[in-house]
C-alpha cells in the first residue's frame, strides 16, 4: 500500500508555530487523530524561553479550540498597557513611556479599542497549548527529539544525525565551515539535501507522513541539516542574538503597586509594562576586555536591554548580538550590568531571581532568510525559519510564528487535498501566502532599519550623549540656562575630547549618517 | 568571586542562576555536546568560553591550560557552536526528556 502513511502531518516543535499549524490543518479539515505534534520537551515547553512579548491576536483564530486564552492561558501573563523605550548608560537613564488607554481593550477611546500584547511565560504557555490541542484530538508527543527526517527511498541507517552536524575531521582555523557530511558520497548527499521527505525516524523507528512540518525554534537542527537554511550559515554569529534573562519573583501586589497597574478582574487580565532599551554600560568592561584579549580590539558588545512584568514575576534580561562579543566578557556579566544599573535595580529590589535561562534569536532580516521554505514533503515554519521582526522598537517572533503557522496549516491542507505536496506545490501556496503576508512586508520594510541597529554608535556614544544632555537640561543647579541644542553641543564636544574613539564616531558625517538610518525605523 | 568589586564591571553569580533552572541529566555516554579539546589549544579568542551564558567553558579564563567541557549545566541555545571557529564541537540536542527543564521560560 503505496499511500498509507502513518499520519497526514507530522509537526516538530510544540511552540506556538507547531501548535498554530496543528490547529489550523484542524480548521481546515484535517482528523486531529492524522496529527502528531512532537516535542523534545518533557513537559512540553519546558525547553522554550522567552524575551518576551506576544503582539497581536493571532489566538482569537483558535478561539475554538482555545476558548477565552487571555484568561485561562497560564502563561499569558498580563495585557501590556504601559510601553517604555530608553537609553541607558552607566549613569543615566532617559525613557520614552507611554501609557495606552486604547490599549485597554475596555473602550471609550478615539484610537481603536483592543488589548493587542502580552508579557508571556512560555514553559507555561506552551504546556497549556499542548493540552488544548490533545483536548481538539491531536496526538502530542512530548520528549521526543527528532534526529532525522524519513526520506522517501533512503536508508535511516546510511547516515546519522551527528554526521549531518559534525565538522569535517580536518576542519579548523580558517576551514572552520567544512563538514563531515561533504565528504559523503554525492548521491547520498544529494538525498538528504533535496529527496522527498515522508516522515520522521526516532531511534531507528521511521513514523511516515504526507508533510512533515519543521517548527523547531530558534537553533533549529533540521532546518539546516536538511537544507532550508543553508550550512554555510550554521556557524554564522551574523543576526544571531542572544537573550539572558532572569525571572525575578516580586509577588503580584507589589508588581500591581509598583508599575502602577490595573490588578485584574473576571473579564480582564492584570495590565503590565513592557520596556525596551539601548544599553551602553559596557565601556568599562570592553575596555578592560581589549586590554586583556587584544584579538578582539575595539569589539563594543552591542545589547539591548529587555524588562517586562508578569502577574508574579518580572522577565529582566538582555540581547546581545554575538557578532559583536569581544573576548573577555562573559554574556552573563553583560546581564549583571544591566541588572545593577540604577533605574533596572530599583525595579527589581526586594526580588528574587527564580529562574536563569538564554536562548537564541534568530534575528535575520530579509537578507538571511532560509534559501527555501518548502521541500518536498516538508516545510519550515516560525523562529526555524527566522521569521522574527526587530526594529529597535519592537522585537516580534511569536506573532509570526503563529501567523507563519496558519499560512501553513491552509497550505498543507489544501496541497494534501489536490494530493500534491511536491515543493513546487507548496511554494505555490505557503510560500506564496507567507512573502505576501504582513510578516515579509514588515521585514522589507523595516530591512534599512537593522542597518541602523547593528551601527554601534547606538551603543556606545549615542545613549551617554543623549542621557548627559537630558541630565543637564532637566537639572537646575545654580547656574545660567543653556538652551538644549547648546547643551547638546557641549556635551558632544567634551565627550570627543575625553575619548579618542568618540571623536570619530561622533564626527558630523557619522552623526548625519546615522540619522539618515534612523529615518527608516 | 573573590575579584574586587570596581565600577563600571560586573559579575553575574552564574553557578547560583544555573542552580535556579531544573536538569534532567543524561549520562556521559549520551552527552549532547562533545568538544574536541585538542582543537582548542591554539584558539586565542575563546569565544565559546565568553558566549556561553552555563559556563560550561572554562580555559584560560580561569588560568587553565587546557580547555576544560562539562555538558551537565548547558542551558542548549546553542551559542559556542556558532562561537567555534576550529571546528572542535559537535553540538545536538539532548535525547528527548533529558536536558534542561524550564519551569517559566
Amino acid at each position: 500500500m503505496d499511500d498509507e502513511t502513518d499520519f497526514d502531518v507530522i509537526i516538530i516543535g510544540a511552540g506556538f508555530a507547531g501548535a498554530a499549524t496543528a490547529f489550523q490543518l484542524l480548521k481546515e479539515g484535517i482528523e486531529g487523530d492524522r496529527i502528531l505534534v512532537v516535542d523534545r520537551g518533557e513537559p512540553i515547553g519546558s525547553k522554550n524561553l522567552t524575551g518576551g512579548i506576544l503582539w497581536g491576536r493571532e489566538l482569537d483564530d483558535f478561539e475554538e479550540f482555545l476558548g477565552n486564552w487571555e484568561m485561562d492561558c497560564p502563561g499569558i501573563e498580563r495585557a501590556i498597557n504601559h510601553k517604555k523605550v530608553g537609553f541607558l548608560s552607566s549613569e543615566d537613564a532617559l525613557f520614552v513611556e507611554g501609557k495606552f488607554a486604547s490599549w485597554d481593550g475596555t473602550g471609550g477611546t478615539e484610537e481603536p479599542s483592543q488589548r493587542a500584547s502580552w508579557s508571556v511565560l512560555r514553559a507555561k504557555a506552551d504546556a497549556w497549548m499542548a493540552e488544548k490541542m490533545e483536548e481538539a484530538g491531536i496526538f502530542v508527543m512530548p520528549g521526543m527529539k527528532i534526529d532525522q527526517l524519513h526520506i522517501d527511498g533512503l536508508d535511516p541507517e546510511s547516515y546519522t544525525a551527528r554526521d549531518l552536524t559534525d565538522p569535517a575531521e580536518d576542519s579548523g582555523e580558517g576551514a572552520a565551515q567544512k563538514w563531515k557530511i561533504d565528504n559523503f558520497p554525492k548521491e547520498l548527499v544529494e538525498k538528504i539535501r533535496n529527496g522527498k521527505i515522508r516522515g520522521i525516524v526516532q531511534d531507528g523507528e521511521v513514523m511516515t507522513s504526507k508533510m512533515v512540518v519543521i517548527a523547531e525554534g530558534s537553533n533549529s537542527i533540521l532546518t539546516r541539516t536538511y537544507h532550508f537554511d543553508s550550512m554555510l550559515n550554521a556557524q554564522s554569529k551574523e543576526d544571531l542574538l542572544l537573550g539572558v534573562k532572569e525571572v525575578i519573583h516580586l509577588g503580584k501586589e507589589r508588581i500591581d503597586e509598583r508599575f502602577n497597574c490595573f490588578p485584574g478582574d473576571e473579564e480582564r487580565p492584570p495590565s503590565g509594562m513592557a520596556m525596551e532599551l539601548a544599553l551602553s554600560l559596557y565601556r568599562d568592561m570592553a575596555h578592560e576586555a581589549w586590554k586583556e584579549y587584544p584579538v578582539t580590539d575595539g569589539l563594543y558588545p552591542r545589547c539591548g536591554g529587555f524588562f517586562y512584568t508578569n502577574r508574579e514575576t518580572v522577565s529582566c534580561g538582555i540581547i546581545v548580538q554575538l557578532s559583536s562579543l569581544p573576548s573577555g566578557i562573559h554574556t552573563y556579566d553583560l546581564y549583571q550590568a544591566f541588572k545593577e544599573q540604577p533605574a533596572i535595580a530599583a525595579l527589581i529590589e526586594g526580588g528574587e531571581a527564580i529562574e536563569y535561562g538564554a536562548h537564541l534569536c534568530p534575528e535575520y532580516g530579509l537578507h538571511r532568510m532560509p534559501h527555501r521554505f518548502t521541500r518536498d514533503g516538508a516545510l519550515v515554519v516560525g523562529d526555524a525559519a527566522g521569521l522574527v521582526f526587530a526594529n529597535g522598537m519592537q522585537i516580534q517572533g511569536m506573532n509570526n510564528a503563529l501567523h507563519s503557522g496558519k499560512l501553513a496549516g491552509k497550505a498543507i491542507a489544501s496541497c494534501i487535498a489536490n494530493d500534491d505536496v511536491s515543493a513546487k506545490a507548496l511554494d505555490a501556496t505557503y510560500t506564496k501566502s507567507l512573502k505576501a503576508s504582513y510578516i515579509y512586508r514588515d521585514l522589507k520594510r523595516f530591512e534599512p532599519a537593522t542597518k541602523f541597529l547593528n551601527n554601534p554608535a547606538n551603543f556606545t556614544w549615542v545613549p551617554e550623549l543623549v542621557g548627559k544632555t537630558a541630565n543637564r537640561v532637566f537639572r537646575e543647579i545654580g547656574e545660567e540656562k543653556v538652551p538644549a541644542e547648546k547643551v547638546l553641543r557641549q556635551v558632544r564636544k567634551e565627550m570627543r575630547a575625553k575619548n579618542k574613539a568618540n571623536k570619530k564616531g561622533m564626527g558630523l558625517f557619522g552623526m548625519l549618517k546615522l540619522a539618515l538610518t534612523g529615518r527608516k525605523l | 568571586m573573590t575579584e574586587t568589586t570596581k565600577l563600571g564591571l560586573f559579575t553575574y553569580d552564574v553557578k547560583n542562576g544555573l542552580g535556579l533552572i531544573g536538569y534532567n541529566v543524561d549520562d556521559h555516554e549520551h552527552a549532547h555536546i562533545i568538544v574536541d579539546t585538542k582543537k582548542c589549544g591554539d584558539c586565542d579568542s575563546m569565544m565559546c568560553v565568553w558566549g556561553c551564558p552555563a559556563q560550561c567553558y572554562m580555559f584560560r579564563d580561569v588560568g587553565l591550560e587546557e580547555m576544560k567541557f562539562q555538558y551537565e549545566d548547558c542551558v542548549e541555545c546553542g551559542t559556542c557552536f556558532l562561537m567555534c571557529t576550529d571546528g572542535a564541537l559537535s553540538w545536538n540536542h539532548p535525547r528527548g526528556g533529558f536536558g534542561i527543564t524550564y519551569s517559566q521560560g
